[in-house]
């Protein structure tokens, strides 16, 4: 299972409403609008906490 | 706005060309009465009045006075074309009849009257007076209808063939009586009695008008054997019980039964039951259709094996059976340029003829041998004889009408006789492309896997998504997996994003189903499929994306494919000589796509509907003679602005009235078809006009006796009349071999 790192709810990698590639990670997203902004500013997000989930 | 009116009215008592301008300027001197046409070989009147200023009641007091008989107008359907039919062969039994009276009293005066060829002729024969007893009934009733009609023109200072038969015959008949009557003063000058010259003019003239009849009614079955497609009478489900009720009577909203192998009287749509219906007879297709509740049912389709109640929408003169029908009787009323020519010569030509017999009769007693009188008298019979325009009158609206009733058969609707001679002529026919080049819904056409799995795996996953949309790609592909027999997984939570596609979820993934924002909304790596995407697409296809728990999975293309006709129709068109060009309001690539399978080279792509019409003008103006064929509503100023407007039968109602021509196949050789037609017609109406004109052009000189001074050689009025006789035969009979028209490449036997 991965945590969306935006609002930190837990999701299942194949069922992830949208995903993300940054610094050769994958991160995974309940919603698209978690993903939108988490791709505008996804540095905030990962320094908020939360563990990226290792891709594939 | 005044609201037009427009008729299609019998008329009768016409029998020559000349009656047709009559009748026409009769009716358009009616105030309100904004167009007329007459047809001489349907002895039909299409009118068009403002419906406020003019009634049939006054129509008709102006066709009287004109002297002649405008038909009350029709109760729509049957009972019309039987009444019709009734009185056709009511008059060719008179015909007839007078043609056997006139044969048996023209045998013994032909005898009697020509002893040199006959010299066993029994000398009684030659008895004037017996002569005058066979010729009398002859001259005044086999040929009273000349003579009446003779009398009508005089009153209306008007002159037709009546007039020449009339004047010739009752020339020889009356110079006849006199030479019987005072004998000694007539002999002494070498005249001879003339009886079996007017008796078997009038014989064979009338042999000619038989003939005719006979070819008028065979010409007009293809519009009883339309009309005759509905049945007589409807079973009407009336408070709980059927009822037989005459099909002119089923009234729109009754509920009308019907049993397996019925023919549908009128049109509807299905109440209860359900069953297949074989429609061959409207649409060509061979196929029945599968009906159920709220399928729409069409008036002279006939049932399969199942039982149904459908409730009637459009009755009477509304089913698409009567507008079809009313389509070929108008294009078999309508005339065409070229009938106006025949027409306005043979009106001119009556006079121009008078005046000939006149100074032939003139010429022959100041210059002529003796005896002056009597050969002056025979010349002048001879020319009066000769010019009967009657075969002209008939050289173009029987080829016509031979022609559209064959078209029809092979499912080729003309509705304009100017149409079919215009077509021909054409050099360009403008294609409109969705639902004309191609079969105007899309189609899957590829499915490209990049992820794990095979191609039905990734078309089943696709379908499953797809379950319930009304969208057209995904209606394509629910329709391809279905056909293969595809078990779909089950999804759920179907989310249906706008403009993007559809998001689902599968036991173990998120289904995604949808466009490249749609991917990249949701952070699907496409990069992989970028070159298939472009090349797809470059064929004209739209390509949606498929991906499964993150992963692109599958490329779905579909595209609104071709006719598979459509390659080998632009080719016969090309060789007829004729440009194949496409128009459409899809995008360039799309368009060019299609049009390079098609092999048309011309494109002209990204047109606004509006515009349509406008580039068929500016192809018009560029000098091309241009024929549009289309199908929507968004053609149809483009196919009534183009020389000749042909719709497909599959097309909208809007597009069909606009036209000039409707296919009822969805057929493109169709196309190919309805020119050949054309061409064929406009070969038959001048081999036509060759024959009339030709044969009164060269054999008045010869009737007047130009060629007397120098070979001796003079036209007997006999063999005038003769001639007469058979060159309206020849016409008629030429008209009639288009009745071996067939389309060059018909593929399927008529109701396979």
């Amino acid at each position: 299972m991965a945590v969306d790192p935006v609002c930190k709810m837990t999701v299942e990698p194949a069922k992830a409403a949208a995903q993300s590639q940054y610094k050769g990670e994958s991160y995974y997203f309940c919603a698209v609008g978690c993903k939108q902004k988490f791709d505008r500013e996804p540095d905030k997000y990962l320094a908020g906490g939360g563990s990226p989930m290792s891709g594939h | 706005m005044a609201a037009t009116e427009r008729l299609t009215l019998a008329v009768r008592g016409m029998h020559c060309a000349a009656c047709v301008g009559k009748v026409e300027g009769a009716l358009r001197r009616v105030p309100g009465v904004e167009n007329a046409t007459v047809n001489l070989a349907t002895e039909r009147a299409t009118v068009g009045f403002d419906a406020g200023r003019a009634d049939v009641g006054a129509l008709q007091s102006a066709v009287a006075a004109a002297g002649y008989e405008l038909v009350e107008p029709p109760a729509p359907g049957v009972d019309t074309s039987e009444a019709e039919q009734a009185e056709r062969d009511r008059e060719q039994r008179r015909a007839r009849l007078r043609f056997i009276a006139g044969a048996v009293l023209s045998a013994p005066l032909l005898l009697g009257g020509m002893a040199d060829v006959f010299p066993w002729a029994p000398a009684l024969l030659r008895d004037p007076w017996v002569q005058l007893v066979l010729a009398t009934p002859v001259q005044f009733w086999v040929g009273g209808p000349f003579h009446r009609g003779f009398l009508r023109d005089l009153r209306h200072r008007s002159a037709s063939m009546s007039t020449l038969v009339s004047l010739g015959t009752n020339a020889a008949y009356f110079f006849s009586l006199a030479v019987t009557l005072w004998p000694h003063a007539f002999r002494s000058v070498g005249a001879m009695p003339y009886y079996e010259t007017s008796a078997v003019v009038i014989t064979l003239v009338v042999l000619g008008r038989w003939l005719e009849t006979r070819a008028r009614g065979r010409t007009s079955e293809a519009i009883r054997r339309l009309v005759g497609l509905a049945p007589r009478t409807a079973r009407v489900v009336r408070n709980g019980r059927d009822v037989d009720v005459a099909t002119d009577a089923v009234l729109a909203g009754d509920l009308i039964r019907i049993r397996p192998g019925e023919r549908i009287p009128v049109d509807g749509v299905i109440v209860e039951g359900a069953s297949s219906v074989d429609e061959s007879m409207l649409t060509g297709e061979s196929l029945p259709v599968e009906k159920h509740v709220e399928s729409p049912v069409v008036a002279g389709t006939v049932n399969g094996t199942g039982s149904f109640v459908f409730r009637g929408t459009r009755v009477g003169r509304d089913t698409t059976l009567a507008r079809i029908t009313r389509l070929v009787e108008e294009a078999q009323g309508s005339r065409a340029p070229i009938q106006r020519l025949a027409d306005r010569v043979a009106a001119v030509f009556v006079p121009v003829v008078l005046v000939l017999a006149a100074l032939t009769f003139a010429g022959w007693l100041a210059f002529g041998p003796e005896p002056r009188l009597l050969t002056a008298l025979t010349t002048t019979v001879a020319v009066l004889v000769i010019a009967c325009p009657c075969a002209m009158g008939l050289a173009t609206p029987t080829a016509i009408m031979v022609a559209t009733g064959k078209g029809a058969e092979h499912g080729i609707l003309v509705k304009s006789a100017a149409a079919l001679e215009v077509l021909h002529r054409v050099d360009t026919i403008v294609f409109d492309k969705t639902g004309t080049l191609t079969v105007g819904h899309a189609e899957l056409t590829d499915v490209v896997v990049v992820g794990p799995g095979t191609e039905d795996d990734a078309l089943a996953l696709a379908a499953a998504a797809e379950q319930g949309s009304e969208h057209p790609l995904g209606e394509a592909i629910v329709r391809r997996a279905k056909e293969r027999g595809l078990a779909l997984p089950p999804v759920a939570e179907f989310t249906s994003v706008p403009g993007q596609g559809i998001d689902a979820l599968a036991p173990d993934g998120r289904v995604l189903l949808g466009n490249r924002t749609l991917m990249d909304m949701r952070g699907i790596d496409v990069i992989a499929v970028e070159d298939r995407v472009a090349k797809l697409q470059a064929e004209g296809k739209t390509v949606v994306y498929l991906a499964f728990a993150g992963q692109m999975l599958a490329l779905l293309a579909a595209a609104d494919v071709m006719k598979p006709e459509a390659p080998a129709v632009v080719q016969r068109l090309k060789r007829l000589g004729l440009e194949g060009v496409m128009l459409t309001g899809d995008n360039r690539r799309t368009a060019e796509a299609i049009a390079r399978q098609a092999g048309i080279e011309r494109v002209i792509a990204e047109v606004l509907p509006e515009d349509k019409a406008g580039e068929i003008e500016r192809l018009a103006i560029a000098g091309h003679r241009v024929a549009m064929v289309g199908d929507g509503v968004n053609d149809a100023p483009a196919l009534a602005r183009a020389e000749v407007g042909i719709a497909m039968g599959s097309g909208t109602d809007v597009a069909i009235e606009a036209a000039d021509v409707t296919l009822m196949r969805g057929d493109l050789h169709g196309v190919v078809a309805a020119v050949d037609l054309s061409r064929k017609t406009i070969r038959v109406i001048k081999q036509n006009l060759i024959w009339a004109f030709g044969y009164n052009v060269v054999l008045i000189p010869v009737a007047a006796g130009l060629l007397y001074p120098v070979w001796g050689v003079l036209l007997s009025p006999m063999l005038a009349g003769a001639a007469m006789a058979f060159s309206s035969v020849s016409v008629v009979t030429n008209s009639l071999r288009l009745k071996r028209w067939r389309p060059d490449n018909e593929e399927e036997s008529h109701g396979g």
